[in-house]
């Protein structure tokens, strides 16, 4: 009798292709970009996105979001639990984000969900590496430091 | 007896519906024509506009549009931007390489600084490509105050020293330093609104905010208490719920608000008081940012006491601001960024 793998051997591979795709290969998300940008580097989950982006094309802007710090790769934080972090035009992909006022960002997010994990190279304060509007609507809760955002990568496990 | 009446009734008609609406236009344009010669010899707009070879270049005028000069002239470069040193006797301006589109919202950090004498000669290039961000002239026009990301700069024009830095505390763009020297104002992230016009007290850098919510392009009166701006407030149904912006007066304290000039339709931007405070200059626009992009907008004056006026059908906008008048008005160019002086230059004829 036949092993039925050698009997299906393309029903096996469509199987363990849909397997492969369904789970996705694990992604720490590091790269040369990420873990040499920027003064610090943290692996962390985006807890929400508050509120909806603006889309208007003619103006530029960064807006803040909230992070749990799971892991720190380099640099220090100010808080180790939760940090505030502002993303360059968050509506745009990362690797197509960067133009002629903000040259220095990018990575491989295409797209911002709250529940996703981001590894990200960041700087701080943003006010000493970003000059534009900045849409921060934790400004009645949060007081503390923003992080700004040079790279970002999407995380999976 | 019959066919009187209804002869006198059609004459009356012809009266109000052909002769008064012609009169009320001539009115209007013999009002327009007094408001030319009013400000014709108070002293000289600089503005800039497209010049014949297709680039911007700065350009002279008298304030009712006369005597208009190419003092910059030049077919190699985008000049755009200038401003008049407080007395008058110097200008700067922005020099970006030929084909930059500049950006409404970013041509402070776009080009060279260049200065020059108002009409034109002698012109000097300080430093590179985004050196000297939104620079402003201090009063005695020795020292210019500019907006980096580490703080507002106050710098010696002769030494090219730092004297002075103090935290921007939000301010992002569009910086302006008031007559009397104590204020900065600019275009701030304040508290959770971005696009908020803010005053800073130079002594402390403490700032407050003047008006909240779409608002840019600020410039001081010359009492140093009032400032010009361009906003664009919320709730309006043109252009599909987007709004057009017009220009209004905030007090240094952001307690008064008074519009200043709107007109449906059209974006107000550019906005400038006269040295004197007697009248205002504003550029009218279809495309939002002033047209910096394109050819700029339709350059106009109107007087101070004027305002509030609504130009145009502008029916929303009349209904919010029913004591508004609706003229007189002169354009004078098309431009964009104009700046005035009191002072006399001595310009080719």
């Amino acid at each position: 009798m036949k092993n039925r793998m050698t009997r299906y051997p393309s029903a096996c591979f469509l199987l363990a292709f849909f397997f492969i795709s369904c789970t996705g290969k694990p992604d720490s998300g590091e790269d040369p970009e990420v873990t040499s940008r920027g003064s610090i580097e943290v692996t962390a989950e985006l807890q929400e996105i508050p509120g909806e982006f603006i889309d208007r094309s003619d103006y530029d802007y960064a807006f803040v979001m909230k992070y749990k710090v799971l892991e720190v790769h380099r640099g220090q934080l100010a808080d180790s639990e939760y940090i505030y972090v502002g993303h360059y035009n968050p509506q745009k992909p990362r690797d197509a984000v960067s133009d002629a006022r903000v040259d220095d960002v990018g990575g491989r997010l295409k797209k911002f969900n709250s529940g996703d994990i981001h590894r990200m190279a960041l700087e701080m304060p943003i006010d000493d590496h970003f000059m534009g509007g900045i849409v921060n609507r934790y400004f009645d809760e949060y007081s503390g430091p923003v992080y700004w955002a040079v790279w970002t990568n999407p995380v999976s496990r | 007896m019959q066919s009187r009446i209804l002869l006198a009734l059609a004459h009356t008609a012809i009266f109000f519906f052909l002769i008064v609406p012609a009169s009320a236009q001539s009115d209007q344009a013999d009002e327009s024509l007094k408001l030319r010669e009013e400000v014709q010899n108070r002293g000289w707009l600089a503005y800039s506009s497209r010049s014949e070879n297709g680039t911007w270049d700065i350009f002279l005028s008298r304030p009712d549009g006369s005597q208009r000069q190419n003092i910059t002239n030049s077919a190699d470069y985008e000049e755009a931007a200038p401003r008049f040193s407080p007395a008058g006797d110097k200008l700067m301006y922005r020099r970006l390489p030929k084909g930059t589109t500049i950006n409404h919202d970013q041509w402070g950090f776009q080009g060279e600084l260049a200065t020059c004498n108002p009409d034109g000669s002698d012109p000097q290039i300080l430093g590179g490509e985004g050196d000297y961000p939104w620079a402003v002239w201090s009063a005695d026009a020795k020292k210019i105050a500019c907006l980096t990301k580490k703080g507002i700069q106050i710098i010696d024009l002769q030494s090219r020293e730092i004297e002075k830095q103090i935290p921007r505390n939000g301010i992002y763009q569009q910086l302006a330093w008031s007559p009397d020297e104590k204020w900065f104002c600019g275009t701030a992230n304040y508290k959770n609104e971005y696009w908020t016009v803010v005053r800073m007290n130079i002594e402390t850098s403490e700032i407050n905010a003047l008006r909240s919510y779409q608002n840019c392009t600020p410039d001081w009166y010359p009492d140093s208490n009032h400032v010009i701006l361009s906003s664009r407030p919320a709730g309006q149904a043109g252009a599909k719920g987007y709004g057009y912006t017009q220009l209004w007066e905030v007090d240094g304290e952001g307690k008064q608000h008074k519009l200043l000039y709107g007109e449906d339709g059209l974006h107000i931007y550019g906005g400038a008081v006269s040295p004197d405070g007697a009248y205002v200059i504003f550029t009218r626009c279809p495309e939002d940012g002033g047209g910096a992009e394109k050819s700029g907008g339709t350059l106009c004056i109107i007087r101070m006491k004027d305002t509030p006026m609504v130009g145009g059908e502008s029916p929303d906008l009349r209904q919010l601001h029913p004591d508004a008048k609706s003229g007189p008005m002169i354009e004078i160019d098309k431009g964009w960024e104009p700046h005035w002086t009191s002072a006399e230059i001595k310009a080719a004829p």
